[in-house]
C-alpha cells in the first residue's frame, strides 16, 4: 500500500475529507491526501459561500480536475464562515501541493461538536486506508 | 485481480497513483502530475506504458481475405511496412473494436488491439478464420511502450542512428531493430496527435527498454506519463476511446472517424452501416465556463434532447476549456451551440468544433524532429 499522510490533530470522514476543530463548534474542511493523489491534478474549485448552510452529507463544494468533477461532502452540519477562495481561485492546484495546509476549503459554523465527535480519529482512518488495500 | 506489468514496481517508485483500466492496474499519473504529463508531451515527450493492450500474430495465404472480410479500412490496399487503423465491426455495425493492422508480408500480419477487449478479440477471430489463417496470440509476451512528443525522434535517433529513422513515415514501421540491445518492432503511430511511437519488444525486456529510453531522453526531456495524460492527448488530438465514442452496441455511422471505413469492399457490419447512415453522428465540442458537465450529461439542441456526452475532460492545451465528445441523433455542423444538462440539472452552453481540437505534429515530415 502506498503511503498517505494523516496528520494526527484532525478528524476523516469516510469520503476522505478532513476536519480541523478550530474551538467553539468551528470547523476547517479540506480533502485528505488520499483523496488528492486519486483525484489527480486540481484546476478549478467552486467553492461554497459565507452563510450558506450545508447539511452533513450534502456536497459542500466541487473539485474539477483534468478528467472528474469530485463533489466534496460535508460532514457538518452548520453555516460556511470562510472559504478559500482567496488562495484557490487561482491557484487550485495548492489542494494537490498542500491539501492539509494551504489547501484548505472551507470553514463552518455548527451548533454543537457531535457531528465532529462521529467522525474518524487518524488512528481509524489510517485503517480505513489499509483496507482500501491501495 | 487485475494484471501487473513488468513496470509496475517502477511506477510505484515513481509515485504513480494506479487504477484499473481494461482488467490490468496502471499509473493514471505520476508524482509530476497529468498536467505536466501532457504538457510536456506536447512539447518534449512522454513515455507510456502500455503493456496492457494486445498483439496477434496472423500468417497464412488466406488472410488477406481474412481482413477484408474482418476489417472496415482498405486493408488490400496495403503495403509490406504498412500499418493502418481499422474498425472491427459487429452484424450490427457496432465496433467489436478498434485496431491497428501491420503488413510484414502478404501471408504475415500482426494486429493489435485494446486491452479490456483483447480476449473477445480473440474469440472473434477464431470464429471468423477459414482456409489457410493461423492466429497466435502473442499479448501476453510482447511487452509495449509508446514515446510520444516532438523530441521523441531525437531519442530514438540517438539509440538507432539518423539514417534509420528518416524516412520512416506516418503509420510506417521497421519490423526489427535493436535499440539499446532490445530488439524491437518500432512504429510511427500513436495516440496523442504527436510524432512518436509505439514501440514492440518482448515483455521480459520491458524494463531494459523503459531505463534505457528514461536515460538516453533525459536531455530531451522525457518524461513517464499515465493513462490520464493519454486520454486528454488522445481527445485533443480527435482520437476515439473504445466502450465511449465507438462501442459494440452503436452502429459506427456518423463519426470523425469515417476515413477508417472503405465501402468499396464487403465487410462484417456493412449492410448495417448503410441502414444507420444519417442516424447517428459524434462530435467535438468545447464547453464554455471553467466545469466539465460529466459523462452521459444530456445534449439538447434548441430545447430538444438528442444525445449524450460520450468523453469528457479538460483541454489542457486549449487554455484548459473543458471539451467533450457528443453523440446524437440530429446532424450538427461547426460552430453550432448545444445546451448540455448533467444530472444535477446543471446547463452547460457547448460549441461544435472541426475534428481534431489540437492539430498536433504526427504527420509532420521526420525530418523535421531530427
Amino acid at each position: 500500500m502506498a503511503n498517505y499522510l494523516v496528520p494526527g490533530d484532525l478528524r476523516y470522514s469516510k469520503t476522505h475529507e478532513w476536519i480541523k476543530d478550530l474551538g467553539g463548534n468551528k470547523f476547517r474542511v479540506g480533502i485528505s491526501d488520499y483523496a488528492a493523489k486519486h483525484i489527480g491534478d486540481v484546476t478549478y474549485v467552486e467553492l461554497p459561500q459565507v452563510d450558506d448552510e450545508i447539511g452533513k452529507e450534502e456536497s459542500g463544494c466541487v473539485i474539477e480536475t483534468v478528467k472528474s468533477s469530485e463533489d466534496v461532502y460535508n460532514s457538518i452540519t452548520g453555516k460556511v464562515i470562510a472559504e478559500n477562495g482567496d488562495i484557490l481561485n487561482d491557484n487550485p492546484e495548492t489542494i494537490n501541493n498542500d491539501c492539509y495546509g494551504e489547501g484548505w476549503l472551507y470553514e463552518i459554523q455548527a451548533a454543537s461538536a457531535d457531528d465532529f465527535k462521529a467522525l474518524m480519529s487518524p488512528a481509524d482512518y489510517e485503517k480505513f486506508l489499509a483496507e482500501l488495500g491501495d | 485481480m487485475s494484471q501487473k506489468t513488468p513496470l509496475f514496481d517502477t511506477h510505484r517508485e515513481l509515485g504513480a497513483t494506479m487504477g484499473d483500466f481494461g482488467g490490468w492496474n496502471m499509473p493514471l499519473w505520476y508524482k509530476t502530475g497529468q498536467l505536466k504529463e501532457h504538457v510536456a508531451t506536447r512539447t518534449a515527450c512522454g513515455l507510456f506504458d502500455i503493456c496492457h493492450m494486445g498483439e496477434f500474430i496472423v500468417t497464412g495465404n488466406d488472410t488477406l481475405a481474412f481482413w477484408d472480410h474482418l476489417l472496415t479500412n482498405a486493408v488490400t490496399s496495403m503495403t509490406d511496412g504498412q500499418a493502418m487503423y481499422n474498425f472491427m465491426l459487429n452484424e450490427q455495425g457496432g465496433v467489436v473494436d478498434d485496431c491497428i493492422v501491420y503488413r510484414f508480408s502478404a501471408t504475415r500480419w500482426m494486429l493489435v488491439v485494446n486491452a479490456g477487449t483483447q480476449d473477445g478479440d480473440h474469440e472473434w477471430l477464431k470464429a471468423h478464420a477459414t482456409g489457410d489463417v493461423k492466429i497466435e496470440n502473442i499479448g501476453p509476451a510482447t511487452g509495449k511502450l509508446d514515446l510520444q512528443g516532438p523530441t521523441a525522434p531525437k531519442v530514438i535517433a540517438k539509440l538507432v542512428g539518423r539514417e534509420k529513422l528518416a524516412d520512416l513515415k506516418f503509420f510506417r514501421f521497421i519490423p526489427e531493430i535493436m535499440i539499446g540491445g532490445v530488439k524491437c518492432l518500432l512504429s510511427r503511430t500513436g495516440y496523442t496527435g504527436e510524432v512518436g511511437f509505439e514501440i514492440y519488444c518482448p515483455m521480459g525486456d520491458t524494463k531494459k527498454l523503459w531505463d534505457i529510453l528514461i536515460t538516453v531522453g533525459a536531455e530531451f526531456g522525457i518524461t513517464p506519463a499515465g493513462l490520464g495524460a493519454r486520454d486528454t492527448l488522445r481527445l485533443e488530438a480527435g482520437l476515439p476511446l473504445h466502450g465511449h465514442e465507438i462501442a459494440p452496441g452503436i452502429p459506427a455511422v456518423g463519426t470523425p472517424w469515417e476515413f477508417a471505413i472503405n465501402y468499396e469492399h464487403e465487410f462484417i457490419g456493412k449492410g448495417a452501416l448503410l441502414a444507420n447512415k444519417g442516424k447517428l453522428f459524434v462530435y467535438p465540442v468545447i464547453v464554455e465556463g471553467r466545469r466539465k458537465p460529466g459523462a452521459h450529461a444530456h445534449v439538447l439542441a434548441d430545447g430538444a434532447a438528442c444525445g449524450e456526452v460520450v468523453s469528457d475532460i479538460l483541454a489542457v492545451s486549449l487554455d484548459k476549456k473543458p471539451a467533450a465528445f457528443i453523440r446524437t441523433t440530429r446532424e450538427l455542423k461547426s460552430g453550432d451551440t448545444v445546451t448540455i444538462q448533467n444530472e444535477q440539472g446543471t446547463e452547460f452552453a457547448a460549441k461544435v468544433m472541426d475534428n481534431p481540437l489540437w492539430k498536433g505534429t504526427s504527420r509532420k515530415k521526420m525530418d523535421a524532429f531530427l
